[in-house]
């Protein structure tokens, strides 16, 4: 494929990217229903991409919801509402710092390093192999690890928000003397259903985008061993942008459904 | 290859133009809440709508039931909004309903209330109604007026503690609240004192005798208690009796003074009283020197026999005796 080199050929070029990806997502929809299915594979990426991100996220979500309730109090204290600091804070995570944050992390973690995986199968023709062999390693590398990063991602994202409201928790402990059963008993009278659920639902999406652009940057990788870097990057890249584009229309949709 | 390329251009197309429309139509749903529910548009004139936006919130007895769709000016210092409320929500407000606008907590954004009217049996709005307004007092007012009654509690603390009136006295003067707390104590003696007393009172009562003292026929007598009543009675005829002669006399006295009696003359004539007192004087004189001419008839030779029979007759009288 040569590079395109005026607009109208990168703009068909990004439109038949998009298409391709469209194309791609709707083969791992034909796939996903059809056995025979993957478990153990499923099990393997699960484990690969939930348990070995548990760090990231807790560190992440830790500084996060530290850094947020210091930076916050100061203009809280101005107003004399300091009180107001866990509803705040527990509102803002749960709703959608922590969704979008843990995501974009993931993007990094996850969605390079498949791209770059499936990239490097890719370029040594471990796929080629596959379908050789008689295995359909579309349904044994793509869908199990979309399915893997679609059912990981919002468990990651529920730990970090834990892990950042402990971190808000424990400065306003440290700087305004709320006790954790006070900060915590806040924070469960803020939080409401329609709080919790829309951002839980979206985070799927979350995981969806990252497992479908990484995939299908490394599956449809070229060009020898730059080509795996290449991939690697777009996927972390499209995958980021795709995630504030879903953010964008949950957004909308969860006003429509639970007035914001 | 092409074929497949140009099937993916038109894939990649679609979807792009896929996520703007369906963008378009969230953003477009957005702004236009309760798009799926039928709704009614009602009207509220405001004289000034304290930062009302467009999509604030219309509450029913503290109910969303729709949002705020138009406001716009109709007159000078007139602003007429435009709310759409859902139509099952407005089979409960009645045209006499009031609408004013709040403020959603300390520092939240305005709401528009609308209150049940006073009559509750009355006619459902319909869209397109106007319906009335009330001007809630908003912050700015109460805290001008907390600035005042500021104030005025800082003048009145500021008399307090310069020992002025009667409550810097109170607080302020030490020899007053010496005086207090020694009346106090006093009080308390005193109180002290009633309560020994009533005990005192209370061993008297017990001690009567019911079945034979005087206190007991008072008490419990009923023929001396029907005697009493009687003596009452007469005691109060004789008090009307004596009050009517009171009056009598009064009027009497009254009379005396206003009229040209004699009486009055004796009593409020000043030199008639003096002539009186000059003419009896002259009849004392007279009377003496009469007394002196009646000394001098006794000598008198024709009335001597007449005078010494009448001291024979005396001595005759005195013998016999």
């Amino acid at each position: 494929m040569s590079q395109p080199t005026s607009f109208l050929d990168r703009t068909k070029s990004f439109f038949a990217e998009i298409g391709d990806m469209t194309l791609f997502a709707g083969r791992f929809f034909g796939e996903v229903f059809r056995s025979p299915f993957e478990f153990k594979e499923l099990l393997r990426q699960c484990y690969n991409m939930g348990n070995r991100s548990l760090f990231l996220v807790v560190v992440t979500g830790f500084i996060l919801g530290l850094v947020f309730t210091l930076q916050s109090r100061p203009t809280l204290m101005q107003f004399g509402a300091e009180s107001w600091m866990a509803s705040m804070i527990s509102l803002s995570i749960v709703r959608e710092i922590g969704p979008v944050i843990i995501a974009l992390i993931c993007a990094g973690r996850i969605g390079s390093g498949i791209g770059a995986e499936l990239g490097s199968m890719k370029v040594t023709e471990q796929i080629d192999a596959m379908e050789v062999s008689g295995t359909n390693p579309f349904k044994y590398l793509v869908v199990t690890r979309i399915l893997a990063v679609t059912l990981m991602l919002p468990l990651l994202v529920i730990l970090g928000d834990t892990i950042a409201l402990i971190g808000s928790a424990i400065v306003e402990n440290l700087k305004g003397g709320v006790s954790f059963t006070l900060y915590f008993n806040q924070v469960f009278d803020a939080l409401k259903f329609s709080d919790v659920f829309p951002a839980t639902i979206k985070t799927f999406f979350f995981g969806f985008a990252i497992g479908l652009v990484g995939t299908y940057k490394g599956y449809n990788c070229s060009k020898g061993t730059v080509g795996v870097g290449e991939a690697s990057n777009s996927a972390v890249v499209y995958a980021s942008m795709l995630l504030f584009i879903i953010d964008f229309i949950a957004v909308f949709v969860t006003d429509i459904f639970f007035e914001l | 290859m092409g074929k497949t390329t140009s099937k993916k251009i038109r894939v990649g197309i679609f979807v792009v133009v896929g996520t703007i429309i369906l963008v378009g139509a969230l953003y477009f749903i957005g702004s236009r809440q309760h798009i799926f529910t039928k709704n009614i548009q009602l009207y509220a004139v405001f004289d000034n709508v304290s930062g009302l936006q467009l999509g604030n919130n219309v509450r029913y007895s503290g109910i969303n039931v729709g949002t705020v769709s138009k406001i716009e000016m109709t007159e000078v210092g007139k602003i007429t909004i435009e709310m759409t409320v859902e139509e099952k929500a407005a089979y409960f407000i009645k045209k006499n309903a009031e609408a004013s606008i709040s403020s959603d907590g300390l520092v939240g954004s305005m709401v528009v209330n609308i209150y049940p009217g006073s009559e509750l049996q009355g006619a459902n709005v319909v869209s397109g109604d106007t319906i009335q307004t009330s001007i809630k007092v908003s912050i700015d007012d109460m805290l001008s007026t907390l600035r005042a009654t500021n104030e005025d509690l800082s003048k009145i603390s500021n008399q307090i503690l310069m020992g002025k009136g009667t409550l810097g006295v109170l607080i302020n003067d030490t020899i007053l609240a010496q005086n207090i707390q020694q009346t106090l104590v006093e009080l308390r003696k005193t109180s002290e004192g009633t309560g020994v007393a009533m005990a005192k009172i209370n061993q008297i009562i017990s001690k009567i005798n019911y079945d034979e003292s005087a206190a007991a026929v008072i008490l419990s007598d009923t023929a001396t208690a029907n005697q009493l009543r009687t003596v009452f009675a007469n005691l109060k005829t004789s008090s009307e009796d004596i009050n009517a002669v009171t009056k009598n006399l009064d009027d009497y006295i009254k009379e005396i003074k206003s009229s040209k009696g004699a009486l009055n003359h004796i009593t409020q004539d000043e030199t008639f009283v003096r002539e009186i007192d000059s003419t009896m004087i002259q009849i004392k004189e007279a009377s003496e020197k009469l007394n002196q001419n009646m000394e001098a008839l006794q000598h008198n030779f024709f009335f001597r026999g007449y005078f010494k029979k009448l001291e024979r007759q005396e001595r005759r009288e005195a013998k016999e005796n």
